[in-house]
């Protein structure tokens, strides 16, 4: 029986969830105790080579074992036949059975999701139309583009209609087009189905997803919605912009609480980097009257989540050094 | 509203009649929706994948060979003037070694052993198997729909296999049909034991897939255990002599096992009679008889061939190997069910 709803609306949920590779000596966690809260909507799964995203991912698709803690998918431990029921899953690089048609694939997907024969058809011709494959339907997967591979692969997993469907890289090895092409299918999904998929390529994650969890060497870093994300990592750099910025440049290089002061090439503004950002708001307003300069904008840029991932990343790697 | 419709009291009982009916036909689709579809649907692709016509035609071509020489070996037998179960008799006489040891035996274990083993370790390793066991479907439900694929790939293969060697047999000595249906029990006969085959290779095969991480070792192994089995346990007798009974070899000789049965089998059916000629050929090859005469030298009297080593009951052998055959299978289950599988 398939369930509806979960009891903590969620759709994934974890508990410590650890994977440890190797024998009592030689053991290595590639997944550490985390706990993953992924609630209804796009979820993205972040983290660069290596980080665990695709352990984990395996071990909620019941591909792989979990070693310790467990996990969920709505209410039902992961990799359980009825907690498969619920999910749809694309692996990365995703291999197919060369030799089928994909129609024939999706139709043989559909059955095994437990899809009637003439259900299975039907429903592999919807998605197949969905994607913009319906002409591909007969060739064989083997001669399919990288992008309609992927595209058949999505396919695949939303045949059985799943409640939450998990996409390890689906972007990963595509052109800027089968890219923008694949993200915008995502996002059309997303009226109908929980996503919670893994990306390093960050610009696409902030295009669709409103909630994050960073992982890094097995561990969750960070895990929020990216506004909240964004909120709470304010940048340390400020531009500044007047009538003068080239007097006022070299004034503030000689102030002990500035890092850093420059006039930028590209857009011509002074880009500070504070020692001290609350003496800068002081001291900025009094340097401004003496100079009797215009002041034009004075702000901190919003950070990308990509900045925000390379300051992450790097304040754990000057930690550990 | 509708009035209550009073049916007579016949007509109720054929309701209830019919409720247990729905109640079976019910439990039926349920059965078949719950635990028998998805298997199906694995059993159909599978037997798909391994199927192609033209291996048939090359195994059966292959499979046909060794009978055919010994269907060629000249008799002086006119085939046009004795019976026809005389006539099944003699193509069964040429046909029991090279069906036993060549077409049921070497080739046919080890096309089932390099059509089974591809099938869990070439699906893990390309990474196929992750997004099978991503659906809804059980390990237990993937590897016994695989297994029944490579059954029924054999079923069709010894059939055919059979029905091939049988009509070479008939066509090169007589090309009369109605020798070939006095072949039948003899044909059965192969086929029954083909089955049993069938199912220790089948079983020792999907385990060893289930295990390896690369197919080429899986099928190796079972290439290796069919050479060991007809081939290598042969010299090992022959050089061995008296040691191979006083040190109890027989328990590890699976050639000798496997002809017990196929001799048990043969006998059932009473598809060949024991005639000295195929029995020495066997005594030598497997054990089973025991290398004589056929005649009791203190009476004179005809024993009616020769006699058998009994090492084993050939029950006992059966038994013991429809044993192991079950063991491999549950092993080949608990080891997908516990094998790693990731990209």
């Amino acid at each position: 029986m398939i369930k509806k709803n979960s009891k903590t609306g969620l759709e994934i949920w974890s508990n410590k969830l650890t994977k440890i590779y190797g024998k009592k000596k030689e053991t290595i966690e590639a997944v550490s105790k985390i706990d993953l809260r992924v609630k209804p909507g796009i979820h993205g799964f972040l983290g660069p080579n290596g980080a665990g995203k695709t352990t984990t991912i395996n071990m909620l698709v019941g591909g792989i074992s979990i070693s310790e803690g467990s996990a969920k998918i709505r209410d039902l431990k992961a990799g359980s036949v009825a907690a498969k029921q619920l999910i749809g899953f694309l692996p990365q690089d995703p291999v197919f059975y060369n030799n089928m048609t994909g129609e024939d694939y999706l139709r043989y997907m559909g059955q095994l999701g437990g899809l009637q024969k003439k259900e299975a058809r039907l429903k592999a011709q919807q998605l197949l139309d969905f994607f913009d494959l319906f002409k591909a339907r007969n060739r064989e997967i083997g001669t399919y583009s990288g992008g309609e591979k992927q595209k058949i692969g999505i396919a695949a997993s939303l045949i059985h209609d799943p409640k939450v469907l998990i996409l390890d890289e689906p972007t990963a090895n595509l052109d800027p087009i089968g890219r923008i092409d694949v993200v915008k299918k995502i996002k059309e999904l997303s009226n109908r189905v929980s996503v919670f998929v893994s990306s390093h390529i960050l610009s696409e994650i902030e295009q669709m997803c409103e909630n994050v969890t960073m992982i890094d060497n097995g561990k969750i870093v960070v895990s929020d919605s990216i506004s909240n994300i964004k909120k709470s990592f304010i940048s340390n750099l400020f531009f500044l912009d007047t009538n003068m910025n080239e007097k006022l440049v070299d004034q503030l290089k000689d102030k002990d609480f500035i890092s850093k002061a420059w006039s930028d090439d590209i857009d011509g503004k002074i880009h500070i980097i504070p020692k001290d950002a609350e003496k800068l708001r002081d001291v900025l307003p009094k340097m401004l009257l003496e100079n009797k300069a215009k002041l034009y904008s004075f702000y901190q840029p919003e950070l990308s989540l990509q900045d925000i991932f390379m300051e992450i990343m790097m304040k754990k790697r000057g930690n550990k050094q | 509203m509708k009035n209550k419709i009073d049916y007579p009291k016949g007509k109720k009982e054929s309701n209830s009649k019919k409720k247990i009916l729905n109640g079976i036909q019910s439990m039926k689709i349920w059965l078949s929706k719950n635990i028998f579809k998805r298997t199906a649907i694995i059993v159909k692709k599978t037997f798909l994948d391994i199927y192609s016509l033209k291996k048939i035609i090359i195994t059966l071509i292959v499979i046909s060979l060794f009978p055919l020489i010994f269907v060629l070996l000249p008799t002086t037998v006119d085939f046009g003037l004795i019976s026809p179960n005389h006539a099944a008799t003699i193509i069964g006489f040429a046909l029991i070694f090279p069906a036993f040891f060549w077409t049921l035996g070497l080739v046919y274990t080890m096309v089932i052993g390099t059509s089974g083993a591809p099938l869990i370790a070439e699906e893990v390793k390309s990474g196929t198997m992750l997004l099978l066991v991503s659906k809804p479907i059980s390990r237990l439900k993937i590897f016994i729909g695989k297994y029944i694929a490579v059954y029924l790939y054999g079923m069709l293969l010894s059939f055919l296999s059979i029905f091939v060697i049988g009509w070479i047999g008939v066509f090169v000595k007589s090309g009369n049909i109605d020798h070939f249906i006095s072949l039948i029990p003899f044909l059965t006969a192969l086929y029954f034991y083909s089955l049993f085959i069938l199912f220790l290779f089948t079983s020792i095969t999907m385990a060893f897939s289930s295990i390896f991480k690369k197919a080429r070792s899986a099928s190796i192994l079972v290439i290796f255990i069919s050479m060991f089995s007809y081939v290598a346990f042969l010299l090992i007798r022959t050089l061995t002599g008296p040691f191979y009974v006083a040190f109890q070899l027989f328990h590890f000789d699976l050639g000798y096992h496997l002809g017990n049965i196929f001799i048990m089998f043969i006998e059932t059916f009473n598809a060949v009679p024991p005639s000295i000629s195929w029995q020495l050929m066997f005594g030598q090859i497997t054990g089973v008889y025991s290398i004589g005469t056929s005649i009791d030298p203190d009476q004179n009297i005809n024993l009616g061939g020769l006699e058998k080593t009994n090492y084993y009951f050939p029950e006992f052998s059966l038994l013991i190997w429809i044993l192991i055959a079950t063991l491999l299978l549950v092993f080949g289950i608990w080891s997908l069910r516990k094998r790693e599988i990731s990209v």
